[in-house]
């Protein structure tokens, strides 16, 4: 019943290669010279090799080339084990087993497990059957064998664990494994509500009979739902998911020491928030852990970050960093932002610029151009890919930007007029002040009539250009478009205080803090990460997490998905009613099942280690023999 | 007498049968000789005797029968002046030939040359080959017809096994109870001890031996120039050789062994012969021709 597949089967015709050593130790045989000779025993002995040991030697080369070429072959047919493999025209049963957190409460998964081991039992004696586990992703554990003691096994082997409820993903990847055949379905879940995910896609094939077994949930459930840290006080929040008041037991945990405790009473269906104070350092992560000896387990506890969130870096561009002003404005005000480091501003000149990789210009968030007279020309492109891939540009029309090069430096013509025109006492007036750049200015202290520019360089009408602040005499102040897939804001006039005062007014801060975050929003370094998005390597649970090495590395922690806590569930009827259905002819062939049985196991990866050391024990034996 | 009057053993080997090999070898080595200086007697008439059962019936005299009605056969007594032994060696090593005649071939062809040589003297003569023992024996005798018997003995012989010519010669010496003459033909490619002291069995008993040592001239020169195994044709062992490297040195062990064989034979006054394959059987004639002259 158990037998050797292959993916790629055709790669075997490489074994034929095997061929090719062995014809040449055949020829070697031949063309080798031996003389029948009476007198051998007057013959010098000295260089002499025992024949029968030469001839053993070749044999184990022979046969050590042979094995290299052959599992070099079949490592690239992709061979997997394909245990008691059905036919794939045999009618199967796929059983469904939910292993998401909402199944984690004291003996549900138990439960779970009972109700599955029973459809595997009273699946019709023809019927192949196949396993597929299911949280945030569905896996085939079992794919479609005869071989019920395996699916068993790995039922009794699961365990519940702390992702989300998607059931359009196992509903998918069940009609994978039942492809065009006769089958049948049955589901072991808790049936609960925040499983079907509105962007997922997923059904059962038509005419494929789907059985929901239901496992009861807890009566109720207790989650710490969020966390933050506000100077010495970590704000937690607990939810009470449960029809009856409940009170609960708080816990403050740094670094596995509990720091503090209280106690947090919530009303019915209803979130409570508790305040935990107690002395903590300014980094590291903490954890709020409650007592619910009856709710889903993982949501008992939350992670948090005590580290302040990482600067966002922006680089300025200067013309010459030792002038008289050299972007010292707007590095002080961003410096200022959110009475912290917010941003790491960089200062560089052209010369500077020109020389950094596309990887250093990538780590910034935004780029604010004050200067680009000392740019050359790697340093033009440097700062057109950047935008082009997405980057965030800042772009002033100063004196010490060059409007003959703006075009190799932007990679698109902004239809700037190169003489400056003089403007004394100019003021900025919003287009829209909704725009995210002038929401400090709605307030009277902080209106952008203060501004006063004296010169600035007028910009041509273009499409595609929004205009976001405009001069007193009517010509655009201030404008936003889109450069391949980056975004262009462009500041008529400069921010090194020498066409205009702006950089002397009140209003210059938060300007050039707002214009940050809007250019940088969403490029903020991430500290806190929710189920099913770890960074690659990293288990599949909450926890923390390093990422990177040295100066590097990053610590993250990760909590689970608050919808999977709470244990509203449908009826079965509503949960049958809610499964789509698919047509069969868009089915995925069964190959897909074979593909993921073989990636699992991975044997040639094993073909091709035994193959290297075959080839060394060739070339051991292979240099004795010389 | 130079040698091309002689026949080459390569045209011998192409003639038909062994008697017409030996009848050629011999009756040209004979017609080159002025005279023939042995002669002699084979069988003479000795009695009668009354017929008792068992006794051939070729022996009866039908005279004697139809003068007196009674059965008698008639009895002879060989008067030969010699009873040859003629000993050739069939082990495997000498199954080697470079060129058209193996050393099995030519040693046959001088055994049946000598054979024919012994008939036409009335010499009683026998064959014995063997390898490692006794694998083919025809006794003794001066019968017409013997001759016959002895050349398709040679006819059928096969190469045997390794050599083991001690053996042999010790088990043939203790049952040779008439002196006579033995003619050994080997290559004595084995422990020359041990061959010399088989041989020294039979001179100790008086018998008269002539030793025919048969090599090819490819073991007496050693040409090949190619690197390869060579395979001993009696153990199979292999000795990979450069034969560029290697024959200085086996040519001064072979042209030892030989000579040591010529040295340690003739303290025993045993006869050494050597001869090679590419060279006439008439010389082996001669040698053995004058031995027989030294007999008395």
């Amino acid at each position: 019943m158990f037998g050797v597949s292959f993916l790629a089967p055709l790669f075997l015709i490489g074994a034929l290669a095997a061929a090719v050593p062995i014809l040449l130790h055949l020829f070697h045989r031949k063309t080798d010279v031996v003389i029948d000779f009476p007198s051998v025993r007057l013959l010098t002995r000295a260089p002499v090799q025992q024949h029968r040991r030469r001839q053993l030697r070749e044999l184990i080369l022979l046969a050590l080339r042979v094995a290299a070429l052959i599992l070099l072959a079949v490592s690239f047919a992709r061979p997997y084990v394909a245990g008691a493999a059905a036919p794939v025209s045999a009618p199967v049963t796929v059983v469904l087993l939910d292993t998401s957190m909402s199944l984690s409460a004291p003996g549900q998964f138990a439960s779970a497990q009972k109700a599955a081991s029973q459809a595997v039992q009273s699946a019709p004696a023809s019927d192949a059957v196949a396993l597929i586990t299911f949280a945030d992703s569905a896996t085939v554990t079992v794919p479609p064998t005869s071989d019920r003691g395996a699916v068993l096994a790995a039922i009794a082997a699961a365990a519940a664990g702390a992702g989300g409820t998607r059931y359009r993903t196992a509903l998918a990847s069940a009609s994978e494994v039942i492809g065009a055949r006769e089958a049948r379905v049955v589901i072991v879940t808790d049936l609960q509500q925040a499983g079907w995910e509105a962007n997922d896609d997923g059904g059962i094939p038509d005419g494929v009979d789907v059985r929901v077994v239901a496992v009861a949930g807890p009566r109720g459930n207790l989650a710490v739902t969020s966390a933050s840290r506000r100077d010495q006080v970590v704000i937690a929040t607990v939810q009470n998911y449960g029809a009856d008041e409940a009170r609960a037991a708080v816990q403050l945990m740094v670094e596995g020491k509990e720091v503090t405790q209280t106690t947090a009473v919530m009303a019915p269906f209803a979130a409570a928030e508790v305040e935990l104070r107690g002395g903590f350092g300014e980094a590291g992560t903490a954890r709020v852990v409650i007592e619910d000896a009856t709710g889903y387990q993982p949501d008992n506890a939350r992670f948090l970050p005590l580290d302040p969130p990482p600067a966002v870096p922006i680089a300025a561009l200067v013309a010459d960093p030792s002038g008289a002003t050299g972007g010292i404005y707007i590095e002080r005000a961003l410096s200022v932002a959110d009475e912290g480091p917010e941003f790491a501003v960089t200062v560089a000149d052209g010369r500077v610029l020109s020389e950094w990789t596309t990887a250093e210009m990538s780590r910034y968030a935004a780029l604010v151009i004050l200067g680009t007279r000392t740019l050359d020309r790697g340093g033009r492109a440097l700062v057109k890919a950047y935008l082009a891939g997405g980057g965030q540009v800042l772009l002033t029309l100063g004196p010490d930007v060059d409007p003959g090069t703006l075009g190799d430096v932007i990679g698109a013509d902004l239809g700037v007029v190169p003489a400056p025109v003089r403007a004394p006492g100019a003021t900025l007036v919003a287009s829209d002040s909704r725009h995210p750049i002038f929401r400090p200015f709605l307030i009277p202290s902080g209106a952008l009539g203060d501004v006063q520019v004296d010169q600035y360089r007028r910009l041509k009408d273009q499409e595609g250009r929004t205009v976001l602040a405009r001069l007193t005499g009517g010509d655009a102040a201030l404008t936003e478009q889109v450069v391949g897939q980056g975004r262009l804001l462009v500041f008529v006039s400069d921010l090194d205080n020498q066409w205009s005062r702006f950089p002397l007014q009140p209003s210059f801060v938060p300007f050039a803090v707002e214009t940050a975050r809007y250019l940088t929003h969403g490029r903020q370094l991430r500290q806190q990460l929710t189920l099913p998005e770890v960074p690659a390597g990293a288990a599949m649970a909450p926890g923390v997490v390093t990422t990177g090495e040295g100066a590097a590395a990053r610590r993250m922690v990760v909590n689970v998905d608050v919808r999977e806590s709470s244990p509203a569930a449908t009826t079965v009827e509503e949960f049958t009613n809610d499964i789509s259905r698919t047509n069969r002819s868009d089915q995925r062939a069964p190959v897909n099942v074979a593909r993921e049985v073989e990636e699992r196991q991975r044997w040639w990866q094993v073909g091709l280690l035994v193959m290297l050391v075959a080839l060394a024990g060739e070339a051991l034996v292979g240099r004795r023999a010389a | 007498m130079g040698e091309a009057r002689f026949l080459d053993p390569a045209i011998v080997a192409r003639l038909g049968t062994i008697d017409l090999k030996a009848r050629t070898i011999v009756e040209g080595f004979l017609t080159g000789l002025h005279r023939s200086p042995y002669k002699g007697f084979s069988v003479e008439f000795a009695e009668y005797r009354q017929y008792l059962p068992g006794d051939d019936l070729a022996t009866l005299d039908w005279k004697v029968y139809a003068r007196s009605d009674r059965h008698f056969v008639k009895k002879y007594e060989e008067e030969t002046n010699l009873t040859c032994h003629l000993l050739l060696d069939v082990s495997a090593s000498m199954g080697y030939g470079s060129g058209p005649v193996t050393k099995l071939q030519y040693g046959s062809y001088l055994a049946g040359a000598l054979a024919y040589l012994m008939n036409r003297q009335r010499d009683a003569f026998g064959l014995v080959a063997f390898d490692a023992g006794i694998t083919s024996l025809v006794p003794a005798s001066a019968r017409t017809g013997h001759l016959r018997a002895v050349l398709l003995a040679l006819e059928r012989l096969k190469l045997g096994a390794h050599t083991n010519v001690a053996k042999p010669l010790h088990d043939l010496a203790a049952a040779v109870r008439r002196r006579g003459l033995v003619v050994l033909v080997s290559d004595l490619l084995d422990d020359p001890q041990q061959v010399l002291d088989g041989l020294k069995h039979f001179r100790y008993r008086g018998t008269d031996v002539v030793v025919f040592q048969v090599l090819d001239p490819f073991e007496l020169k050693f040409p090949f120039e190619q690197a390869a195994r060579f395979r001993d044709m009696e153990t199979a062992d292999e000795v990979m050789a450069v034969p560029a490297a290697v024959r200085r040195d086996y040519l001064d062990r072979m042209q030892a062994m030989i000579a040591h064989y010529k040295r340690e034979l003739a303290l025993v006054g045993i006869d050494h012969c050597l001869l090679d394959t590419s060279q006439p059987l008439e010389l082996g004639l001669m040698a053995y021709l004058m031995t027989r002259r030294r007999m008395p």
